[in-house]
């Protein structure tokens, strides 16, 4: 089911949605609300977002020779691996009282950039393809802990605005520099 | 110099830092770069070292890279089908041999000059054969990579740099019956999900390794959401996290540590029924261990003793430690449904400065767990453990800033205290071997590491 997406990624590098379309502005507005939802952690907002089947997963990242490059993200064991009940859970924890690994809560800002837009065989669903930029700070550390990555996602059209119903985040390290991924990306 | 091998450059001796008759250890050895370059030698030169599981290598030429202390190693299946390790370092220059995280090689061709080794570390040559390029003043028997000396328990992969040291098994000592119970009790064995997750934590390697050695109370302040919001809050109001804070440690005189919490309730839950009206097979039944089914249990008396069927279904190990660096999760979580699904998971703890470290994880089911279940497994276990996973977020958030004390002149001196001591002994009729406390989990098994890690490096005389 994950092949599906870089499948549908390639099928669709055909007919990008023009930038600054209609369709692509909505779309672009969405991303940037959520991640200004994320940033100012209205947590359980971004849950709102979230359509009831949705996938999240974020791969491992190998380093590997050039030949075996395709062998570079690992979709057997993953750092992330959600659906909407799960993804619900971790939403109810941060919203509780004790989910320490975010309270305080780090400072972070998502920067959403290089974003294509791609139509889909389903009518009301787009491919949305994404550069993202995640800076986190916690405590008084005077460094930053840097996630960068490209996005995948699936957006379905939901009356006058979109639910996010896939997304894969494909992340540039091998190894995270970052204590845990307590945040959403 | 001729300096006591023991003390530290300011005169310190070693052993103070450890307060044998107070059960306290000074902060310092949390931070200090002095002891951190000892440990590289003493610990992780001497000890066994878990790198992996060899079904990250099945096919012969397979290879992995992995640290051993700051070294990095070549872990690799020859033809034979023998699982070898070897320094990941270039005898000619010292230039990585390889560069990759994982692959499948026959040849091992150092990219810089292009000295070639067999996936074992056996030295073959150097390019323009007749130059003699390597020289010939050392055979080449004696250009190899370094090797270490390599054992295999339960498929995991284990290494020590110590080629003439302790047997892997007398490591373990007795612990070695408990373990028997995770990594040896069915007939196909574990296999790994996939490679470990890898990610950064800034943090000594000890926070993390010392609470391995089982700190069972740190579940209820710091994982206290489990209680709140998570699988054992409790119908109506109020945790019941506390309950599983009940069972037997077992500690070890090598530092090892295993947390066996009792099924009881959880059996009672499932069944109405008290444990001892159920024989042993219906137990195992009921609930079978993380990645078995009622099917598969069948296996359990081909490879453990009756007695360790016993234990393993009234209060089996569920999470707790190898010396130095290492973390099991064995655990049986609560499903909404009222039914239990098992997560299997290892961690070790790679040493990347006083200040800083690896964690690793790597996800574990039965190999012959069925794929519905294994995948049922896969995501709990990411759910709960790792990188993102609910429970050990916590952790590596704590970790960092027990390290960040440890920096202060005065944070160094202060001591942590492992005084909650048993005054209990073994359950009543428990048939295992070892130091074993019942009751609600103390700070035996976490100060025994500590006193392993004190006779390590104090070990040069
Ligand atoms: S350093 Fe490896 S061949 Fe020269
Ligand atoms: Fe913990």
């Amino acid at each position: 089911m994950t092949h599906d997406v870089e499948q549908s990624v390639m099928d669709a590098m055909r007919a990008p949605v023009a930038i600054g379309s209609e369709r692509y502005n909505t779309i672009l507005t969405f991303l940037y609300h959520e991640a200004s939802l994320l940033d100012n952690l209205k947590i359980s907002e971004w849950g709102n977002i979230l359509a009831t089947d949705l996938l999240y997963n974020i791969p491992i990242r190998h380093t590997r020779s050039s030949r075996d490059n395709a062998m570079s993200v690992v979709r057997t064991c993953q750092h992330m691996l959600d659906d909407y009940r799960s993804m619900l859970g971790r939403i109810m924890r941060l919203e509780g009282n004790s989910a320490w690994a975010e309270d305080p809560p780090s400072r972070v800002r998502r920067f959403i950039t290089n974003v294509l837009v791609y139509e889909t065989d389903k009518a009301d669903e787009f491919l949305v393809v994404s550069n993202m930029l995640v800076t986190r700070n916690r405590f008084d550390d005077d460094q930053y802990d840097l996630i960068s990555g490209v996005r995948t996602d699936i957006l379905r059209l939901d009356e006058a605005s979109y639910k996010l119903a896939r997304r894969e985040i494909i992340l540039d390290q091998a190894v995270l520099g970052t204590p845990n991924l307590g945040i959403f990306l | 110099m001729s300096r006591n091998k023991n003390e530290l450059a300011d005169g310190t001796n070693i052993a103070d830092l450890v307060r044998i008759d107070t059960r306290e250890v000074q902060m310092r050895t949390l931070e200090d770069r002095e002891i951190y370059e000892l440990e590289q030698e003493r610990l992780f030169g001497k000890t066994w070292l878990m790198l992996g599981h060899e079904s990250e290598i099945p096919n012969s030429n397979d290879f992995v890279l992995r640290y051993m202390g700051d070294d990095s190693v070549i872990v690799t299946r020859t033809k034979d089908g023998e699982v070898h390790v070897s320094l990941n370092v270039c005898p000619h220059r010292g230039m990585k041999i390889c560069t990759t995280e994982a692959g499948n090689s026959p040849v091992h061709t150092c990219i810089y000059h292009g000295w070639a080794f067999r996936s074992n570390g056996d030295f073959l040559g150097s390019p323009i054969e007749k130059e003699c390029m390597h020289g010939k003043i050392m055979e080449k028997e004696e250009l190899g990579l370094r090797k270490a000396r390599v054992t295999l328990y339960g498929g995991l992969i284990f290494a020590t740099w110590n080629l003439e040291g302790e047997s892997f098994d007398e490591f373990l000592g007795d612990a070695k019956w408990y373990y028997d119970l995770m990594f040896c009790r069915s007939d196909a064995g574990m296999e790994v999900a996939g490679p470990p997750q890898r990610f950064i934590v800034r943090a000594n390697w000890k926070t993390a390794g010392e609470q391995s050695a089982a700190d069972g109370f740190h579940t209820l302040m710091l994982h206290r959401w489990l209680g709140e919001v998570g699988n054992y809050k409790k119908e109506g109001a109020g945790s019941d996290l506390a309950e599983e804070m009940y069972g037997a440690e077992v500690s070890s005189p090598h530092g090892h540590a295993l947390r066996c919490i009792d099924l009881a309730r959880k059996i009672r839950r499932l069944t109405g029924k008290e444990p001892s009206e159920l024989s042993l097979e219906e137990k195992l039944r009921i609930l079978p261990p993380p990645g078995m089914t009622a099917e598969t249990v069948d296996q359990l008396k081909n490879n453990l003793t009756d007695d360790q069927m016993e234990v393993l279904a009234w209060m089996p190990p569920q999470v707790g430690g190898m010396f130095p660096n290492i973390v099991f999760a064995f655990i049986y979580i609560p499903q909404p449904d009222g039914t239990v699904i098992g997560s299997m998971a290892l961690h070790t703890y790679v040493p990347k400065g006083p200040d800083k470290l690896e964690f690793m994880n790597w996800v574990l089911v039965e190999k012959d767990t069925p794929p519905e279940l294994k995948e049922q497994m896969v995501k709990q276990t990411l759910n709960l453990l790792g990188t993102s996973g609910m429970v050990e977020q916590d952790d590596s958030d704590t970790w960092p800033q027990m390290t960040i004390s440890a920096k202060g002149p005065q944070g160094s001196k202060s001591t942590m205290k492992y005084q909650a001591i048993y005054e209990t002994s073994k359950p009543k009729g428990w048939p295992g071997p070892g130091i074993v406390n019942e009751g609600f989990t103390k700070d035996d098994t976490q100060w025994h590491w500590w006193l392993y890690w004190l006779e390590l490096m104090t070990a040069e005389k």
